[in-house]
């Protein structure tokens, strides 16, 4: 990877981060009346996508055909769109941008990518299943003490240890 | 009270839309100054290698999770209505989450950090959007395939009127701030938990540093603070749902020490109730998640109950609230609320978390909620008087909003007063007009005007403290009222035949002592009836008995003699005495002692009346008026009618008061006979 600015800066106290993030959380809660969330941004995205490949089939289609012909306009894109400018001012701001694939030293290229890829595909499945992913479920969910919202974030892990040992090799140093 | 987009339904509006990008970017800072731009730094918790995600979620969750309690807590924010939540479904999130965990291990992203990864120019994250692109559309092309799963295992328990939401608390069956506490100390030891791994890994570690033992202080005081704040103060309202109030089936039973507490603290702060507009509310929006229980016999709930309630009898209850656990709220009530409180408690006892009680009970539901506009003081507003007048149509049925908005039909008709033969047989089939005819009953069972119950004047008196013939108290007239189905909304007809219209007007007293001021006598009576050749039958009426609710307070007429003599003394008060003139002179006598009170003037009774064709009935009003402004000064003198027992005075009674606009009459109920009888009073000849 090559780092786009010198001097990175070091990541902030992962608790004050966290305040950070709760107090975000909170906002939400007392503005928006919902939790955060940013695979329900995407999934609209990808509806918008595949409309525009296959509209006539989107459109018949149940769970996609039910967002209509904007998909788009929904509070969760713009959510997602903020977290992206957010992650970058942030990332500008601190000199952390990197471009290319994150490994491990010696972990192969190939590797990384058909993980990434693959993750994707099961992440992306099972966000839409849940509802949510670690921020709208996970998160949200569970500081609403909900108790499917908890059990999820409990599987997550569970999912996460059991298959870890699988997939250690593209994070080999 | 904070209105949010989700409350006020406009999660769609540019205002939303726009406070979403800004949220988000927040969100977006906070995961990449967490440094959640890498994913080798989100996928090292998998190895033990960077506690991060751990610590960063949690702390997030606590902080979030408390800030709520908080603004909940200080009334700031409705949680039943502003927010929103994803209902429970076990078997979908324990499979979804399970596959979102493979996922996540395998990239070391998930969408919102990925998206702070491709921020940071991380193409590893740009490959995973690409993948949860392909794994979203990949769900909707099988979605139909797959639909069982996306809704399976829906948690069985209920909140907010949402089927299916389980909040912890109610899973656990242990109470919110247990649970605030709980999470918060479990976070707590798994930040030193974490710390300890790094510093074990040579890692730079916050491990008993200051800033870690304070941040843990902080987080354990707000929780324990939080720990002690009543339960109830996380309702919105009070008869808003304390998030303890749902178990999620019956739990064998024996003494339970958490439920006394529980239940104690329930009853103390009155979160086992329900107020009366707020079941008329939720039974008019209608509700799915409420269900109204009346516990009263059958009969009684035949004869009026709350619309949309179901009768269940209260050694039933059990039975029937274990098969409804999906409802939100289940209200019990009465008449009053003793029965309803001791169900309600046995009901909780057995582990029935949605099970509540009717303030007031029905007599509260009826006054609060639907008794008339007009009948109310304050004046209400505009609006609620809106809100009153559509609770009485929605409860009452089309015809009985009657007295804000003035029934069509009677129209005109002065009640109490006198009703018009043509206008009764228009309106004979009328469930809400009662006709009591007051005739013998040798004469009723040979024919008698359809639906019409026979009752003598005679069963409206007894011997009352040693006083024969006197009108018998509120509570018995209201009784032989309800074993005749009669209601407080019916409109009651009296029918008398002959010169008998002392009859109908003793009848009439006993309906003015309840307060029931909707009846009229029907003018000339049976005679006028079948002259006009209008139907009659002999069947006798069909009933279902009523509960008519006694009023207090409603006789403002009846008068003692102690009063009485008082207005003898003091001459404040013109006394009537409408027996005939042999009688009030003392030539003739049928009491103790022959004359008249002192002071009283004579106009007997009969002289009111005259035949008219065939039938007899009231002189023309306008004659009348001009006898009796002969003999009262005016319309607001007080008078105090009176004969030998009260049941001639009725009729002048009813003629000076609604027909002729006197103001201030009495009745002097035991009359002549109570009086010769004292022989402390004093008599003139």
């Amino acid at each position: 990877m090559k780092l786009l600015f010198k001097e990175p800066k070091p990541f902030s106290n992962p608790y004050i981060a966290g305040i950070f993030l709760g107090l975000t959380l909170l906002a939400s809660f007392l503005i928006l009346g919902a939790g955060l969330g940013a695979s329900g941004g995407l999934a609209r995205i990808s509806a918008f996508l595949e409309g525009l490949m296959f509209p006539a089939h989107v459109a018949a289609t149940e769970y996609f055909g039910a967002w209509g012909k904007n998909p788009l306009n929904y509070y969760l894109v713009f959510m997602l769109i903020g977290v992206f400018i957010g992650g970058l001012f942030s990332a500008i701001f601190s000199r952390r941008i990197s471009i290319g694939v994150e490994r491990g030293n010696t972990g192969p290229l190939h590797l990384r990518l058909f993980f990434a890829a693959s993750g994707g595909v099961l992440s992306g499945f099972a966000a839409r299943l849940a509802g949510g992913c670690t921020s709208g479920q996970a998160l949200s969910g569970s500081a609403l003490l909900l108790s499917g919202s908890i059990v999820f974030l409990v599987c997550v892990f569970a999912g996460g240890f059991a298959t870890a040992w699988l997939v250690r090799r593209q994070w080999n140093d | 009270m904070i209105s949010t987009f989700f409350g006020a339904d406009s999660l769609g509006s540019l205002a939303a839309l726009a406070a979403s990008l800004v949220i988000g970017i927040f969100f977006g800072i906070s995961l990449e100054k967490a440094g959640f731009g890498s994913s080798k730094r989100l996928a090292g918790i998998f190895y033990f290698r960077d506690m991060a995600v751990l610590k960063v979620m949690f702390t997030a969750l606590v902080v979030a999770m408390m800030g709520l309690s908080i603004a909940i807590w200080a009334g700031l924010i409705d949680p039943a209505t502003q927010i929103y939540y994803m209902t429970t479904y076990y078997g979908t999130y324990i499979f979804a989450g399970l596959i979102f965990g493979v996922g996540f291990v395998m990239s070391g992203w998930c969408p919102g950090t990925a998206a702070v990864g491709m921020a940071s120019g991380k193409m590893d994250a740009v490959v995973f959007m690409a993948g949860a692109v392909i794994g979203s559309i990949l769900f909707n092309e099988i979605y139909p395939l797959i639909k069982p799963i996306v809704t399976w295992g829906q948690s069985g328990l209920a909140a907010y009127g949402q089927p299916g939401l389980a909040f912890l608390n109610e899973s656990l069956g242990i109470p919110r701030r247990v649970v605030v506490l709980g999470i918060t100390l479990i976070a707590v030891a798994c930040f030193w938990g974490s710390e300890f791994i790094e510093a074990g890994k040579g890692m730079k570690s916050y491990f008993k540093s200051p800033f870690l033992a304070r941040f843990s202080l902080v987080l354990i005081l707000t929780a324990g603070i939080l720990f002690l704040i009543p339960e109830k103060k996380f309702s919105a309202s009070e008869s808003r749902l304390s998030t303890a109030a749902f178990a999620p089936s019956v739990v064998p039973s024996g003494p339970d020490p958490v439920s006394d507490r529980a239940l104690l603290t329930d009853v103390a702060s009155a979160a086992d109730h329900v107020a009366p507009e707020e079941l008329a509310a939720a039974l008019y929006n209608r509700d799915p998640g409420v269900l109204v229980v009346d516990i009263r016999p059958l009969d009684e709930y035949n004869a009026f109950h709350i619309r949309g309630a179901v009768q269940v009898n209260m050694p039933d209850l059990p039975a029937f609230v274990s098969a409804r656990t999906d409802k939100t709220r289940i209200v019990l009530y009465s008449n009053g609320m003793v029965h309803p409180s001791q169900s309600r408690d046995q009901l909780y006892r057995s582990g029935f978390r949605n099970v509540f009680i009717l303030t007031d009970g029905l007599d509260g539901f009826i006054d609060r909620c639907l008794k008339p506009v007009s009948l109310r003081s304050p004046p209400l507003s505009a609006e609620a008087a809106r809100q009153i007048n559509a609770w009485r149509v929605f409860f009452y049925g089309h015809d009985q909003a009657a007295s804000a908005a003035p029934d069509s039909v009677f129209q005109g008709l002065k009640l109490p007063g006198m009703i018009d033969t043509g206008r009764l047989a228009d309106n004979l089939t009328r469930p809400d007009i009662k006709i009591i005819d007051s005739r013998s009953q040798p004469d009723y069972n040979t024919r008698h005007i359809p639906g019409s119950f026979s009752l003598s004047p005679e069963h409206f008196r007894g011997n009352v403290d040693g006083v024969p013939s006197m009108l018998m108290p509120a509570e018995i007239l209201a009784a032989k009222l309800s074993l005749m189905g009669i209601q407080p909304k019916d409109l009651i007809v009296l029918v008398y035949d002959g010169d008998k219209m002392r009859d109908a007007t003793l009848i009439a007293m006993g309906l003015e002592r309840i307060g029931h001021t909707r009846y009229a006598v029907l003018d000339g009576g049976f005679d006028k009836w079948t002259a006009e050749g209008k139907p009659t039958g002999n069947a006798l009426p069909q009933v279902q008995r009523s509960a008519y609710l006694v009023k207090h307070g409603t006789d403002m007429f009846s008068v003692s003699y102690v009063k009485v003599l008082a207005d003898v003394q003091n001459k404040s008060t013109l006394i009537l005495d409408v027996r005939p003139e042999d009688y009030f002179t003392g030539k003739k006598s049928d009491e103790a002692r022959a004359g008249h009170i002192p002071g009283a003037i004579n106009r007997v009774f009969s002289a009111d009346l005259a035949k008219i064709d065939a039938f007899i009935g009231f002189k023309p009003l306008k004659e009348l008026t001009d006898i009796y402004a002969k003999l009262i000064p005016s319309l607001d003198t007080p008078v105090v009618v009176h004969c030998r027992t009260g049941h001639q005075a009725s009729q002048t009674f009813f003629l000076l008061k609604h027909l002729l606009g006197y103001r201030n009459v009495f009745w002097y109920d035991a009359g002549w006979t109570e009086w010769a009888a004292r022989t402390e009073l004093p008599v003139d000849k």
